[in-house]
């Protein structure tokens, strides 16, 4: 299986020697690879002996899915794995150094997080399902110590090891399944464990070699290690020996000048641990892997993490799809099952969204070009000025009415009412009733009353539902007509009583509704993130058009190339190259883990979905 | 020139004594008069603030340079010798009465400039007075009139911005009196008894809501001039709803009175507004009453007090630094704890077993329910998360059932779960805890135990209000529900139904501070689809019936008596001119495409309206400008008519 897989990336290899003949930066990512792919065989080595630690199955599913933080939508893996086209795992590397070089290029200065790491990390532990299996030996509270010396030094080796290991796993996982999910098993009395830690310490020290830049964030990882890897290895069950604990309890509180040379060096020590320990807090950001599908039914894998606004997310795509900078470029839900979608509003949190996708799921996310997105602002006298025919404004007009209902204190919602047919629970009969949109939510008059404020009946309010565009629900539901939406809580993601159908008598209206029922749900933000990503395009499109001639030639093919997303061909990427080598490095001992896993997880047959997943991606690397 | 006899009348005299007489001619200046004048009264005083007011003309002789003959004065003209500046008492919006001195002879808007100078409001152009409502004097005076606040003695500083000291403007840190003043206008008034409600004065109608808008003073004329004599009883109110730049920082008494013309005008039923959002005025009126009670320092504190001290509490983090992951630590180590037998009850699940006892455990935003005590080591039973769904209250102290409703959602639906509390101490807890999960924080968040007590002290409202006998609670929290909502709701429920649906709405806001939750009372009162629409009677050119046409501070809006629906609306972005002719007394406007519309006015003034139209123009051309400045001279512009040149 190495074998077959050292080819793949051989292969690989001579690929981009083609492509990118003039980057002398990757072709040192390239020789990393092979670095790294000689650490698999020491990993697999030790593998064998590392069943018993695999994570038992998880308790039985619950209704309520939310309980687990690793729900993802296997459908969309094999979906991808099936198709015709390899994973793109260049496309996937690239993502992981660009995420990796982010994470190391943020520098908290002072560091001092790792005791919050630990204290975190524990706090995740313990929200896994096996309460009862929790790895409880993870933190040493060392309460009784302030001393910031002597608290840092308490950590054992476990600990560091076991975040390494975590962040291990962490970001393999993401390469295989859709999330990552931080587990910490068991690493106590674990050869195995330990083996594991001291490679990826020695592919990232081999990594270092090569690894031109300094003062990196790996490198301080590294420099750490080294000084560990200094010291005898007997000193294995505590990070720092006794002796070194012993000169840092007793500087506390000197001034530095006074220190002698050996505490200050065991100071040194304890301040790299503690940056060492804040970037693995920062590399353990969820990550999740993503299959966005274009208009032209290709699609294209990526990988965000659960930080990333849609904002974010959608000018990484355009920034690699060279399909133009409109404002009007989407991520759009499509729920299938229930014949909706939604377009994600800029300001969300992408992977909080897809987290309600169940793992069966048929769900797709779309990125495609909606001129509905921003309509409202591009025409706001068609939404804005009550429901009357569509008419022309001037612009300077337009600008004046959004800053009326935008830029004052409070935004004024819309007055949309009129008639519209209701889905009757469980049934499929329609009936109409004459719905109010305030800002505190959808009204309706009841049988026999006027419309005064006071007798109107909160139909629902929308701090908790979303707004979803039905589609083909004459055919679904027995509609009266095809304009129809629905509201719904975002985790509703099969039929039930709790999802509301509205239908419109026209496209107009039911634009109109939609529209107004956004400005209602997210008032000013929406206007703000429209004016972000007019801001955008357009200094997008002042920069396209000074580099028109790469663009261009870029993008000749087709508007929507498919996932080439390892190497831009535009000038951006020479300035963000020589940043690559470094985090290539990190991410090839992630690589390695990654494999490891893999591989143990065929040989161990657990029924873990992290693994199973896995193995669906390598079979697919092992077919030709 | 010859001389003739001009006679003055000098009321601090007293009603009695005769008129002074001088000998003037007609090319004497108002000046030289008033020197004869004053060396003729053969009294020493300070005179300056004395001018001449011609009582037939009603109008003040100010323009001292100008001579007799200019002003058109001869022999029989009723001349008065009188200061300009006089007592007045003021209605604030809080129903606070305030006496002050006011300018008689100078146009309102400076008026109520210099006595927005005094009481530290910003943007005074905002704000005018009105002639208070004639109240029915079946009751005796006495007892109706409330403590007048004496602010005569304070004199309002120079043009420049005011000045504060220790988060009092200067003027008002003379005295501690001054001072205490000071704090009620910048304080909320503690909630008004429900049977005051409903005794106060409520429009039913459009059209009584359009009488009111009739008693708008002119703001370019002086107060003299439109009858207001001295200690006369005027409101002040906010006139155009359009707020420019509220900064609670600076605005401790305009975002107070603003509150407090909100609350009254929602209590009041001036503005209409859904139950839901009447349940929400409700809680946050309740909110900001307590808070405002509970920590009146705060309010006062000195802004530079408090930016130090967060800047002290930066700087103690970044000391701790390295340790602050073991201050950390020791939180997420130091959660609470919660676990507790509670019972639980599936509604939707087809079964008859009742609500059944287990041993809950809460973990970070999901509660866990085991067999019993002994087996929750191990796997419990079921797994609830709570993040992003909904709690809801349903508790009744009198007959002690305390339910949190819990609405979980989940790929298949929404489900429903009830867990039934034993007694209000665990309910407090497992609710407190139910609405941070929700909101995805866990029960190691600072707001937790807050959150425990807005919890347990709103339970002690209804409990006052359950059991009528017990009066043993602090008056603060034995106020009346009915007092947070408008007497329509007085009659639809009874306090004790009344309280579960406030509180409902209260959880959502229970962890605001004083001024973010006034913030959201205006801002929720803003978003109401009736906001800021001021309704005149008027009847327009070409119809036979009286129409209402309400004024916003956008547009204009055509509105049918009879059924009371929008017509017509126009918005001032099209508009390309308006006039009045006021020899008709008709309002003419113009808007883009040829559209012209005149009316008359039936319960207003066509100067009111007018000024309505006019003030709103100058209103958005503020924002352009930024400049703190106030430009006078462009409001009677627009708002003046040709009257006023």
């Amino acid at each position: 299986m190495e074998q077959q897989s050292d080819e793949e990336v051989e292969l690989r290899e001579d690929e981009e020697d083609e492509e990118e003949d003039s980057d002398k930066d990757d072709q040192d990512l390239d020789k990393m690879f092979g670095a790294w792919l000689g650490e698999l065989d020491k990993l697999t080595q030790s593998l064998d002996d590392g069943r018993p630690m695999r994570q038992k199955a998880p308790l039985r599913q619950e209704t309520n899915m939310a309980n687990f933080s690793y729900r993802f939508s296997i459908y969309n893996i094999n979906e991808a794995l099936n198709q015709g086209d390899n994973v793109d795992l260049d496309a996937l590397m690239a993502d992981l150094c660009s995420i990796e070089q982010e994470l190391g290029s943020d520098p908290k200065p002072g560091g001092g997080g790792g005791g919050t790491r630990s204290g975190q990390s524990d706090a995740k532990v313990r929200q896994k399902p096996p309460a009862g299996r929790s790895s409880r030996h993870h933190v040493r509270a060392p309460s009784g110590h302030h001393g910031k010396a002597a608290l840092n030094s308490n950590y054992s080796l476990d600990d560091i090891t076991a975040q390494l290991e975590k962040v291990c796993v962490c970001v393999c996982l993401c390469l295989s399944v859709s999330v990552c999910v931080c587990f910490a098993p068991k690493l106590n009395s674990n050869p195995v464990m330990r083996s594991i830690v001291h490679s990826s310490r020695s592919s990232i020290s081999s990594a270092s070699g090569v690894s031109v830049n300094s003062a990196s964030s790996m490198d301080s990882l590294d420099s750490v290690l080294h000084s560990e890897g200094g010291a005898p290895q007997i000193s294995e069950h505590s990070y720092l020996d006794t002796h070194t604990s012993l000169i840092l309890r007793n500087i506390e509180g000197k001034p530095p000048h006074l220190l002698t040379q050996e505490e200050q060096a065991a100071k040194l020590k304890a301040d790299n641990i503690r940056v060492a320990l804040e970037k693995i807090k920062e590399a353990q950001v969820k990550k999740l892997v993503i299959r966005v599908h274009l208009s032209d039914e290709s699609s294209k894998t990526m990988m965000v993490d659960e930080r990333q606004t849609v904002r974010q997310v959608l000018d990484s795509l355009l920034d690699k799809s060279h399909c133009g900078f409109s404002s009007d470029w989407s991520l759009v839900e499509t729920i299938n099952e229930l014949q909706m979608e939604r377009i994600f509003e800029d300001h969300e949190n992408l992977v909080e969204n897809l987290l309600n996708w169940t793992r069966d799921s048929q769900n797709r996310l779309m990125f495609t070009e909606r001129v509905e997105k921003y309509a409202v602002f591009k025409n706001p006298q068609n939404y804005l000025l009550g429901r009357k025919e569509t008419c022309e404004m001037a612009e300077r007009n337009k600008e004046a009415l959004l800053e009326e209902c935008f830029g004052g204190g409070s935004v004024s919602v819309p007055e949309m009412e009129g008639l519209l047919w209701l889905k009757e629970d469980g049934k499929k009969s329609w009936k109409k009733r004459y719905f109010l949109l305030r800002a505190s939510g959808i009204y309706y008059v009841p049988k026999g009353k006027a419309k005064a404020s006071r007798d109107l009946v909160c139909f629902l309010q929308l701090d908790h539902v979303n707004v979803y565009l039905g589609q083909d629900y004459k055919n679904k539901y027995k509609a009266p007509t095809d304009y129809c939406m629905v509201l719904k809580h975002p985790q509703i993601q099969k039929k039930s009583q709790y999802i509301k159908y509205l239908c419109c008598d026209d496209v107009r209206s039911l634009q109109q509704w939609i529209n107004s029922i956004r400005i209602a749900k997210y008032g000013k933000q929406l206007y703000i993130n429209f004016q972000e990503a007019t801001r955008r395009s357009e200094a997008a499109y002042d920069w396209s058009s000074l580099s028109s001639s790469s663009i261009k030639s870029g993008s000749s093919s087709s508007s929507l190339p498919e996932s080439q997303s390892n190497h831009s061909d535009s000038g951006v990427s020479e300035m963000t190259s020589s940043s690559h080598a470094r985090s290539q490095s990190v991410v090839s001992s992630i690589f390695s883990d990654a494999w490891r896993r893999g591989t143990q997880g065929e040989v161990t047959h657990t029924t873990h979905t992290h693994t199973v997943c896995f193995m669906c991606l390598l079979s697919t690397v092992n077919d030709p | 020139m010859a001389a003739w006899d001009l006679s003055i009348i000098l009321e601090d005299l007293g009603p009695d004594t005769p008129p002074i007489t001088l000998s003037v001619s007609s090319d004497l200046h108002v000046g030289g008069v008033i020197i004869k004048l004053v060396e003729k009264t053969q009294m020493k005083r300070d005179w300056s603030d004395y001018a001449l007011w011609w009582e037939q003309k009603q109008q003040w002789l100010l323009r001292t340079a100008w001579t007799l003959e200019k002003y058109g004065i001869h022999a029989d003209a009723r001349l008065l010798f009188i200061p300009q500046h006089k007592p007045l008492k003021l209605g604030l919006p809080s129903g606070m009465t305030l006496k002050v001195w006011a300018s008689f002879s100078s146009p309102v808007f400076q008026a109520v400039m210099t006595i927005c100078r005094i009481l530290n409001i910003r943007h005074p152009e905002e704000l005018s007075l009105l002639r208070p409502l004639e109240e029915k004097k079946k009751k005796k005076d006495k007892d109706k009139v409330g403590e007048i606040y004496d602010l005569t003695g304070v004199l309002s500083t120079s043009s420049s911005p005011v000045s504060l000291y220790n988060d009092v403007p200067a003027h008002f840190a003379d005295s501690a009196e001054m001072e205490a003043i000071y704090k009620m206008l910048s304080v909320t008034q503690t909630q008004p008894a429900p049977e005051i409600i409903t005794k106060q004065y409520r429009p039913s109608s459009v059209v009584d809501k359009a009488h009111i808008n009739g008693r708008w003073l002119d703001s370019s004329r002086c107060l003299r001039q439109q009858g207001v004599q001295e200690n006369d009883l005027l409101w002040l109110r906010f006139k155009y709803y359009s707020f420019c730049d509220i900064e609670p920082k600076y605005d401790a008494v305009r975002l107070t009175q603003l509150y407090e013309q909100a609350r009254w005008a929602i209590l009041l039923e001036d503005i209409d507004c859904t139950e839901e959002e009447m349940m929400l005025f409700g809680a946050l009126q309740y909110h900001i009453g307590k808070v405002s009670q509970s920590e009146p320092e705060r309010m006062s504190t000195n802004a530079a007090m408090e930016n130090l001290e967060s800047a002290l509490q930066s700087l103690e983090v970044k000391m701790e630094g390295g340790s602050s992951s073991a201050s950390d630590m020791l939180d997420t180590m130091m959660a609470p704890e919660l676990s507790d037998y509670l019972k639980i009850f599936r509604p939707k699940k087809l079964t008859l077993k009742g609500y059944k006892q287990y041993w809950f455990k809460f973990q970070d935003t999901s509660i866990s329910y085991f067999k019993s005590k002994e087996e929750s080591v191990g796997e419990p039973i079921q797994q609830i998360n709570l993040k992003g769904g909904e709690v809801a209250p349903d508790v009744n102290v009198a007959s002690q059932k305390f339910l949190i409703r819990l609405l979980i959602p989940s790929p298949e639906g929404m489900n429903e779960v009830y867990l039934r509390c034993e007694n209000e101490q665990q309910y407090a807890h497992w609710m407190a805890g139910c609405l941070l999960a929700s909101k995805g924080k866990s029960l190691a968040d600072s707001s937790f135990q807050s959150e425990i007590q807005s919890i347990r002290s709103f339970l002690a409202v209804q409990k006052t209000n359950s059991g009528s006998s017990s009066h043993t609670l602090a008056s603060d929290e034995s106020m009346n529900t009915h007092s947070l909502v408008s007497p329509r709701y007085h009659k639809k429920y009874k306090p004790k139904q009344l309280t579960p649906r406030i509180l409902e709405a209260y959880q959502n806001i229970s962890q605001l501070s004083m001024t973010d939750a006034m913030m959201r009372f205006l801002q929720t009162w803003q978003a109401l689809p009736d906001f800021g629409i001021s309704y005149v009677v008027v009847r327009f050119k070409g119809s036979r019936k009286d129409e209402v046409l309400g004024i916003a501070s956008n547009r204009l809006i055509r509105i049918d008596l009879g059924v009371g629906d929008v017509v017509k609306t126009w918005r001032y972005n099209n508009m390309k001119q308006w006039n009045v002719n006021w020899d008709i007394r008709q309002v003419a406007i113009e808007f883009e495409g040829n559209v012209n519309v005149a009316f008359s006015c039936v319960t207003a003034d066509c100067k009111i309206v007018h000024e309505f139209i006019g003030g709103y123009i100058f209103m958005s051309t503020r924002s352009r400008e930024k400049s703190g400045t106030l430009n006078e001279e462009l409001f009677h512009k627009l708002t003046g008519g040709h009257e006023a040149l």
